[in-house]
This record gives C-alpha cells, structure tokens and sequence, in this order.
C-alpha cells in the first residue's frame, strides 16, 4: 500500500482522522440539536467513540481502551437511565429558553474564525514520529509526576458524590 | 510518594479529613448540630496549627507539583479564617429554615480544601482541580435551600456558567501545555522566558490560550463583561452563603490569577497586563454604577462585590507593571475584604434569622431602635467597604492605589487606572451610607419582632470587628505577612 493515499497526497492517518473527526462534530452537534432526549444520547455514545478512534491515531491504545471502557461502557448508560427513570414525557418541541440566538451565532462565528485563523497560522511543532505509549510508560508517568492529580481527582468525586446526594435526597418534611 | 511529601501537603489532608469527619459525627448521631459544629472548628483549629507548622518552609512536594511557600501559608490561613466564619454564621439562619448544618459544613470544608490546593499548586493540572474543587461545593451551597426557588435559579444559573468557563480555562491549559510541552509552572515560565527573549517562536495559539485562560478566570472572579451570573447566584443563594461565595471563591479565584499569571505567565506580563487593565477599569466602573440602583441590600453587595474585584484588579495591574507593593496591596485588599464583607454579610443573615424577612432595604429601616448592636456593627463594615479611614478597608484602597500610582512612573496608564479607582471610591460611598441612613433616619413601615442570634453569629462577628478595627489602626501586622507573602513569588 502507498504511503500516501493516491491523487490527495494525505497519509492514510490524515484521512482517518479526518473521518473521525468528521463523525465527532456531527453527532456532537445532534446531541445539542436533537430533540429526542434518548437520540441525542444516542449520538453522544458515537461521538465518543470516534474520540476513542482519535486516541487510537495518536498512539494511546491504553487511552483509547479506557474511553471505550469508561465513557462508552459506563457514563453512557448511566446517562440512558438516568433519562429512563426521570423522563416523565418528551421534550418540548422548540427551545424554551433560547431568546439569543442571533448574538450566540455571531459570538459563535467569531470565535470559530479566530480558532481558524490561529491553527493555520500557528506554527505547529512537527510530529516526530508516531509513538506507541507504552502502558508501563504511562503508568509511571501518571504515578511519578501526576501521582498528586490523580489523587485529588478522587477527593473532587467525593464532594460531588456529598453534595450530589444531599440535593438529590427527598427531605421527610417534603414527602408528607 | 514519600513522607516528606505528606508533610507538606499535611493541612489539606487533614481538611479533608476534617470534612469526612463531619458526615461520619453526623452519620453516628443523626442532626446533632452541636456535634458537627464540633468537629468542625476543632477540625479547623488542628489544620490552622498544621498550616503555621509546615509554613514559610519553600519547599515543593510530589515531583514538584505543589510547593509551600510564605504566600501558600499566606492564603491558607485567609482560607481557614473565611470558612471559620462562615460556619460560624451559618447555623442559626439554616436551623430556621431546617436545613442540615453538618452537610453544610462538610460541603464548605471541601471547597476550603480546594482552595488550599490552588494556594499550593504549581502545576497547572493541580491548579485546574483545585479550582473546581473549590468551586464545585460552592454550586451545591449557592443551591443549598432546595424548597426555595431562587436559590436552585441562581445555583443552576453559577452551575451552568462555572461549568463553561472551566471548560475555557481547561482549552487554554491545553494550549499552553501543547506550546510550551510542560504543565509545570517553573516549566511554562521558563519556557515562555525564552519566547520573550526571542529564542523561541511566539505562535498564535499560544496567544489563544493566553484569552482563553484571561476568559476563564475572569468569569470565576465575576470581573465584567464576565460577570452576568453574580447577581442571581448572589441574591438566590441563602444568606450565610452568599457572603461566602462573594469572598472565598473570590480570594480563591485571585490565588489561582497569583500562581498562574504571576507564576507561569510572568514572562509575558507585557503582553496581558493590558487585558487586566481594561477589565479592571471596566469591573469597578460598571459595577459601582449598577450598585448605585440596586434597592436590595443583598443584589447591591454583588455589584459592589465586582467593584472590589476590580479594586483587587488594580492591584494585579501594578504588579504585572514591575512593583512588587501591587501584590502586596492586593493580599492585603482580599484579606480585609473577607473579613468586612463577611461581617456585612452576617447582619443580613441574623436579620433575616427569622423566614420571610427580606433584603430589601426597607428591612434595614429603623434597625438602630431594634438593634443598635447590629445597626453600628453594619455601619462599621460599610463604612470599611467605601474605604473610610482608620478601617481595613481603607489601608486595602490606599495600598492598591499607592502601587498604582508607583507603576504610574513607567506606563502611564497606570495613572487613569488610579484616577479612575478613586473616582470609584467616592462614588460607592453612595449606596453603602444609604443603608446607614436607611438604618439611622427612616421608620420602619410595619412593627417589626426582634429576633435572638446565637452565640456563635456574635463571636464570629466579634472577630470581623476587632479585625476591621484592627487592621485599620495597625495595618502593619498584616503588612509585614503580606510582604514575605508576595516576595515568595516576585
């Protein structure tokens, strides 16, 4: 097989991330355009693995393993009960509080040329070469100089999961 | 990992020790308020000692990802006091309104601990988790009356925007790593030393990120045009909270401006002390002027919250300029704006004690003949935000501006900038006298009952008093810390 895919003169990595990339801005815009709730969570679940083919790209097979695992595995489908058992009935039909549309698309054009203009302009480091990460690599990385980090990260889950519960909890005075 | 490293990160384990302890005290005797009261000030006292204990030592922990240094016990220690207060003003208004003090105080030692790991951080991932562990207890809090629905409005309405504009921040960690290949922040400013210099590249997403991370934190200190939700959260939240989230996130916020521009971004101070400066010009302008129309007491302290953002702003802006005397100035301003603005926000809190009393101003009519305690405690703690000497927050004004005008010598805008704060100043004293004229001239429409406060609303109002008194007659004590503080970094 060519380096390079004939007439485009792209690596082959070129068009699978392009492809990727593609399927995520798709189903990221169908998760916020899309009206049915279970749809858009739907589009949520392919625009995070198109993520995880991303991570494949850019040499983090154990990366890519744990967004499959965690956010297709176990996010999603924590999202599709919640939905379940809190959707009492469909979503209404037009947006109820969008009274801004049009400064949010003039904010929103904005913002998308001037992150245009800056990745042409930018001078990109050069990618070496694709390395595979290693999973020993990576662990000692994450448990030498991310070992703080990764620590704090579960204090933050634990005051979620406090406060998360007290505002989800039903106070006895209110069932009565 | 190894015992020297848990030393020095000991004050914030033992806070998050402390804040599991309140859940487990009130797990073994169910809404015992006295108990969780408890351990929370024990608790607090024991991470006070641990912080003084492995303070000033200039040490880093954890390959280098957090270091203790005079401005980390600094911070620490202005943390510690500010959720002392607010637990301490706290009970009565929630035991009213039967809401549960132990959650409460649980929920706000995990914002403290998150706070302190922002005072510490020097890696811009800690910096980052800091900042959402410091904030994410504060959305909980802002919704912390779940029957009452104003308060849930104006937590959904913080939830929402804090959650963007860490997303922001985070985008412009990711530039910044991306350019310069580190998260340190010894890394990241040497690095961005060398584009200064010449002898690396300057790219645009480096600019990118540099807005990026400006946008963020500027929509975490309320400063305009980023400002939109600190009047609804403000308003919506439970009093004791609001006077928390006007001050310690806000201090917190500046922590994370102090390590992440005055630590990693210093190099190219050139470069964004232009947008501090606009944003500081704009923040105490605009949020003097709509304070100027507020009728409600609590939504008129949010705006004048944003003033003093950008006061704290000017004092940034002088130091970004080369004078050192700007970060002490603005230590020195969070320091006695915590201490007044919680004390202001305590009166409201004991006054609305009893449900269904607002902020309105008419509350505040005739409040010397009902409560002439509270009536010239009010009176101090506004008097000390217009900046009236011999109050803290006079020596706060004095201070910033005198940096002002110091950096004025060199870049000229400096001087409108000290122009415009004293112009502000004199302006601000508007809105607060007119509560004090509310409090001292007007009759109340209707009969009002007089409500009992507790004996912990009294001792942390004592200890806002003495310290607004006492840093107005001798600033120096304070200084003196503020000064070691800020040569920790310059």
């Amino acid at each position: 097989m060519a380096d390079t895919i004939p007439l485009l003169g792209f690596g082959w990595n070129d068009l699978l991330f392009l492809v990727f990339a593609a399927i995520m801005v798709v189903t990221a815009l169908a998760v916020v355009l899309q009206r049915d709730i279970i749809r858009a969570g739907g589009a949520m679940i392919i625009c995070f693995a198109a993520l995880a083919g991303l991570y494949v790209i850019a040499g983090s097979p154990v990366i890519a393993a744990a967004q499959v695992l965690v956010y297709i595995g176990a996010i999603s489908v924590l999202v599709l009960f919640a939905i379940m058992l809190t959707q009492v009935k469909s979503a209404p039909r037009a947006l109820v509080f969008q009274t801004q549309a049009v400064p949010a698309a003039v904010a929103t054009v904005v913002l998308a040329l001037l992150i245009g203009v800056t990745v042409v302009a930018t001078d990109w480091p050069k990618q070496v070469a694709t390395q595979v990460a290693a999973a020993k690599d990576m662990a000692v990385t994450l448990f030498n100089d991310y070992t703080l980090p990764f620590e704090v990260v579960s204090v933050l889950l634990l005051a979620a999961v406090v406060g998360g519960v007290f505002l989800a909890k039903r106070e006895r005075a209110e069932a009565e | 990992m190894n015992a020297s490293d848990i030393t020095a990160m000991s004050p914030f384990v033992a806070a998050i020790l402390v804040a599991a302890g309140v859940i487990l005290v009130d797990l073994a005797w169910p809404g015992r308020r006295t108990a969780a009261l408890l351990v929370t000030f024990a608790g607090l006292a024991i991470v006070a000692a641990l912080t003084v204990a492995v303070g000033q030592a200039g040490t880093t922990a954890f390959n280098g990802s957090y270091r203790v240094d005079s401005l980390t016990t600094f911070l620490d220690l202005l943390f510690i006091s500010i959720s002392a207060l607010t637990a301490a003003f706290a009970p009565d208004y929630l035991g009213e309104r039967k809401l549960p003090v132990a959650e409460f105080n649980a929920v706000l030692l995990f914002a403290m601990s998150g706070a302190m790991l922002i005072a510490g951080s020097a890696d811009l991932i800690v910096l980052f988790l800091g900042l959402e562990l410091m904030v994410l207890p504060g959305y909980l809090l802002a919704g912390f009356h779940k029957t009452d629905g104003f308060s849930t409005e104006g937590a959904i309405k913080y939830f929402l925007l804090g959650s963007f504009s860490s997303a922001i921040f985070l985008f412009g960690i990711a530039f910044v790593f991306g350019m310069t290949g580190s998260t340190r922040i010894d890394a990241v400013s040497s690095n961005l030393a060398q584009v200064v210099a010449g002898t690396a590249p300057f790219s645009p997403a480096l600019g990118l990120g540099l807005a990026f991370l400006m946008t963020g934190v500027a929509f975490k200190i309320a400063a305009v045009p980023f400002h939109y939700w600190t009047p609804d959260a403000y308003q919506g939240s439970p009093t004791p909270v609001t006077g928390y989230l006007s001050v310690g996130p806000k201090v917190g916020a500046f922590a994370v401006i102090i390590r992440l521009f005055a630590g990693a971004l210093l190099p190219m101070a050139a470069q964004w002390n232009i947008m501090i400066m606009v944003l500081a010009a704009l923040t105490m302008t605009l949020g003097n002027l709509v304070a100027l129309t507020q009728d409600n007491v609590k939504r008129m302290l949010a705006y004048s919250s944003i003033a003093h953002t950008g006061y704290m702003l000017v004092g940034f802006a002088a130091f970004a300029a080369g004078q050192i005397q700007g970060l002490e100035g603005l230590l020195y301003y969070g320091a006695a704006y915590a201490f007044m603005n919680l004390g202001a926000f305590a009166v409201i809190a004991a006054l609305q004690r009893r449900t269904g009393v607002s902020s309105n101003l008419a509350t505040f009519a005739g409040l010397v003949k009902r409560e002439p305690a509270l009536a010239w405690l009010m009176t101090l703690f506004l008097l000390s935000l217009t900046g009236i000497p011999p109050t803290a927050g006079f020596f706060g004004k004095f201070y910033v501006i005198l940096a002002a005008v110091q950096a004025g010598q060199t870049n000229q805008w400096m001087n409108v900038l000290a122009v415009l704060t004293v112009l502000n100043a004199a302006a601000a004293a508007f809105y607060y006298l007119r509560v004090v004229v509310y409090m001292f001239m007007r009759d109340p429409d209707a009969e009002v009952s007089v409500a009992a406060h507790g004996r912990l609303v009294w001792t942390g109002l004592t200890v806002t008093t003495v310290m607004t008194i006492v840093l107005g007659f001798f600033p120096g004590l304070l200084l003196d810390m503020v000064s070691t503080a800020a040569k920790a970094i310059g």
